[in-house]
């Protein structure tokens, strides 16, 4: 250092010509102090915190397991009891249609070419009931469908009943022609 | 002794990080008008200086957390005060160093050095030079900044500040002795 500079730096303060307004920048200073947010300290930097979050995030997930493996479960079990109803369903007009068909079949009164034009009907509502289960199987929740099926059978029976009625009616107005003579 | 002075206002400041306002305000007091006129001899500008110099100490109190008796309080803010006027330069894109090519001047000339400067003489033989000899000259002979601190302030390197130290005292040599 020469002398200019120790000249320099010994005189320094008189560097300092000018005066701050202090009460004014202050008051600025003040403002944007008092303006300014209380520091947060983020939770997750606390160890409490962390062991408080895994638990949560550990309940969380068995939760979201159990819902899944549980509502699954209940799913399926809904979904049997719907299979379920429509198996009994399915086996009631089952045995109602076959016992009539047999009464059809065996009927002494009816031509056999009267009994084949009614088995071919069934024949198609049979075709007609194997595409309507199918989409059962699909689709268990389908109310509709679920519905059609009901219908076939009840078609199927009423077609029987029909039939019966005819052969039956026939036959009474028979008697009573024998009896009136 | 050394170590006391860096612990200087130590309990001011320990009661300003915890938010107490009357410890801060004696800060302020304490250091206001050496931080103004820091920013005032780069800035040349009122206006721009007290800005400056607000924003240093709401910096200052908010970051105080940091402070860790590494220099002394006045030293830290003194730091803060200069970043914050030489970033304020290049917003203005106020050339910091000299456009002047420096790197090829390796040797420095030798200076006559002259005696019973008068500093008034000085202070307006230095607002003569050009912005970028005014921030040197300013650093280096005033605020006390070596080379090393200066490069990091104005991100040159050492030898830089160097060179242009030396050009800049000789250029405001050369306009005192014409006064």
């Amino acid at each position: 250092m020469d002398y200019f500079e120790k000249h320099i730096r010994d005189n320094k303060a008189l560097f300092d010509e000018h005066k701050a307004d202090r009460s004014k920048m202050w008051a600025k200073i003040e403002s944007e102090l008092s303006n300014t947010n209380p520091k947060v300290v983020p939770l997750w930097k606390s160890p409490l915190f962390r062991v408080a979050a895994s638990i949560v995030l550990v309940l969380l997930l068995s939760i979201l397991i159990g819902i899944t493996v549980y509502g699954g479960q209940q799913s399926g079990s809904q979904n049997n009891v719907v299979s379920q109803e429509l198996l009994d369903i399915d086996m009631h007009y089952s045995n109602l249609v076959q016992h009539q068909v047999q009464l059809v079949k065996n009927h002494p009164d009816l031509s056999q070419e009267d009994k084949n034009e009614f088995l071919s009907f069934m024949d198609e509502l049979d075709e007609e009931y194997g595409v309507l289960k199918l989409e059962m199987e699909k689709n268990l929740g389908n109310e509709r469908v679920l519905e059609a099926i009901i219908g076939n059978y009840k078609k199927r029976i009423e077609l029987i009943e029909n039939l019966l009625r005819q052969i039956n009616d026939s036959k009474m107005i028979n008697d009573d022609y024998g009896y009136t003579l | 002794m050394k170590t006391n002075i860096r612990f200087t206002h130590q309990e001011l400041v320990e009661k300003s990080k915890l938010g107490d306002r009357n410890s801060q305000f004696q800060l302020y007091e304490q250091y206001v008008d050496a931080m103004y006129n820091v920013s005032m001899r780069m800035l040349c500008s009122k206006e721009d200086a007290e800005d400056t110099v607000q924003d240093s100490f709401v910096e200052a109190f908010k970051n105080l957390g940091n402070f860790r008796y590494e220099s002394t309080f006045g030293s830290w803010l003194k730091r803060i005060v200069i970043n914050k006027s030489i970033n304020h330069l290049k917003l203005k894109r106020i050339p910091l160093v000299p456009i002047i090519d420096h790197e090829y001047h390796l040797t420095e000339e030798p200076i006559e050095n002259i005696k019973d400067i008068d500093i008034e003489k000085v202070k307006r033989g230095i607002k003569q030079l050009p912005p970028g000899y005014q921030q040197i000259i300013h650093l280096y002979l005033i605020e006390g900044y070596d080379h090393e601190e200066i490069g990091e302030v104005l991100e040159i390197s050492k030898s830089t500040s160097k060179s242009q130290y030396h050009r800049a005292k000789k250029k405001l040599l050369e306009i005192i002795k014409e006064m």
